[in-house]
């Protein structure tokens, strides 16, 4: 259950930036967050630490979106590079399993969307 | 009324990195090494530095701290044997973070230390996750568990410098296959250090100790 820890720095993150959004978003509709598939994160926990961790803050009833990254890695060996989705640590190519790893283990908040006022048109200068 | 989507790309792990980054900066100064224990609730970590105590491990100065879910238990089985030790409660929480373990540390008598070893709370996937400013993470896997773990457990394997496999003392009424568990190992980190260990018969305790000295020589 590191999903509850993890989703605290999101809530905190989240939080922050829309403080910082001009102007000041109306509400938050959705929190892109980009995981790598090494990070184990179980989505559904992930999701119920968010909804919770959320009420009562300015995050409150948007949704959590997650865009899963795949393990990429560089064989030392023969030199392929890839993405891999099995066999993890093992060359796809030559089967060696010194191979070093180029992705996976990404946790970063990606975007936000918000909803906002309409912005008052540019007055002379169509 | 329209949306906008706001590029953001901040980094979530960065207060844990932070944390970390001042504990690697701590321990070099001090130049003490610090170890991650790892490893599966019951599979020895405390047994095992039990045995580091007894051994007095040839003047080896060293400072325990005890990463728990709940309880003072293992804190005080270490205190028993006159081990400089703290206990880290996490209330709930399945891992050390880098914050309470940089706390802890200062805590500590550092200048009278040349090693310091974190017993992380028992678990094989959450605490692989969390830097803690460790020099090593070790994994802890007794053969009670089984040969398959490391392939299941990739990233604590993968991550860590040593894997220790721990009560090899029960291996004669076990069905445990040691070739397919280091084949696994290897798997997983062909580069890991692997050593087998009992704390109950004494073997490989002094080959683990020997490795950790070549850490500090590094």
């Amino acid at each position: 259950m590191h999903e509850l820890a993890i989703c605290e720095s999101i809530v905190e993150a989240v939080l922050k930036e829309m403080r910082t959004i001009s102007p000041p978003p109306r509400r938050l509709l959705r929190t892109r967050v980009a995981v790598g598939v090494l990070r184990q994160i179980v989505p559904e926990y992930l999701a119920f630490a968010y909804e919770e961790l959320t009420k009562g803050t300015a995050a409150e009833g948007s949704a959590l979106e997650l865009i899963h990254l795949p393990v990429a890695a560089t064989c030392r060996r023969c030199g392929w590079q890839g993405e891999k989705f099995e066999d993890i640590f093992q060359c796809k190519e030559c089967g060696s399993g010194n191979v070093m790893i180029t992705g996976g283990t990404e946790l970063y908040l990606e975007s936000l969307e918000v909803e906002q006022d309409e912005q008052p048109q540019h007055q002379g200068l169509s | 009324m329209n949306s906008r989507s706001i590029k953001v790309y901040r980094d979530l792990m960065g207060a844990n990195a932070e944390w970390a980054g001042k504990t690697r900066k701590l321990l070099e100064k001090k130049k003490i090494v610090m170890t991650n224990l790892i490893g599966s609730p019951g599979c020895g970590k405390t047994r095992l530095l039990e045995s580091l105590a007894t051994r007095a491990a040839d003047g080896m100065r060293f400072a325990v701290l005890e990463g728990d879910v709940e309880t003072t238990q293992d804190a005080e089985r270490l205190a028993a044997l006159n081990v400089e030790v703290r206990q880290l409660l996490t209330g709930g929480a399945c891992h050390l973070e880098a914050k309470l373990v940089h706390h802890a540390l200062k805590d500590l008598p550092l200048d009278a230390l040349d090693f310091v070893f974190v017993e992380n709370v028992g678990n094989l996937v959450c605490p692989a996750e969390f830097d803690i400013g460790e020099t090593a993470k070790i994994a802890v896997l007794s053969v009670a568990e089984g040969e398959d773990k490391p392939v299941k457990y990739p990233l604590l394997f993968r991550e860590a410098k040593a894997v220790l496999v721990t009560k090899t003392d029960l291996l004669p009424h076990l069905q445990f296959d040691m070739g397919s568990c280091i084949g696994f190992i290897r798997q997983v980190n062909p580069d890991i250090r692997i050593l087998k260990v009992s704390a109950l018969s004494g073997e490989g305790v002094d080959e683990w100790i020997r490795w950790m000295l070549q850490l500090r020589s590094r």
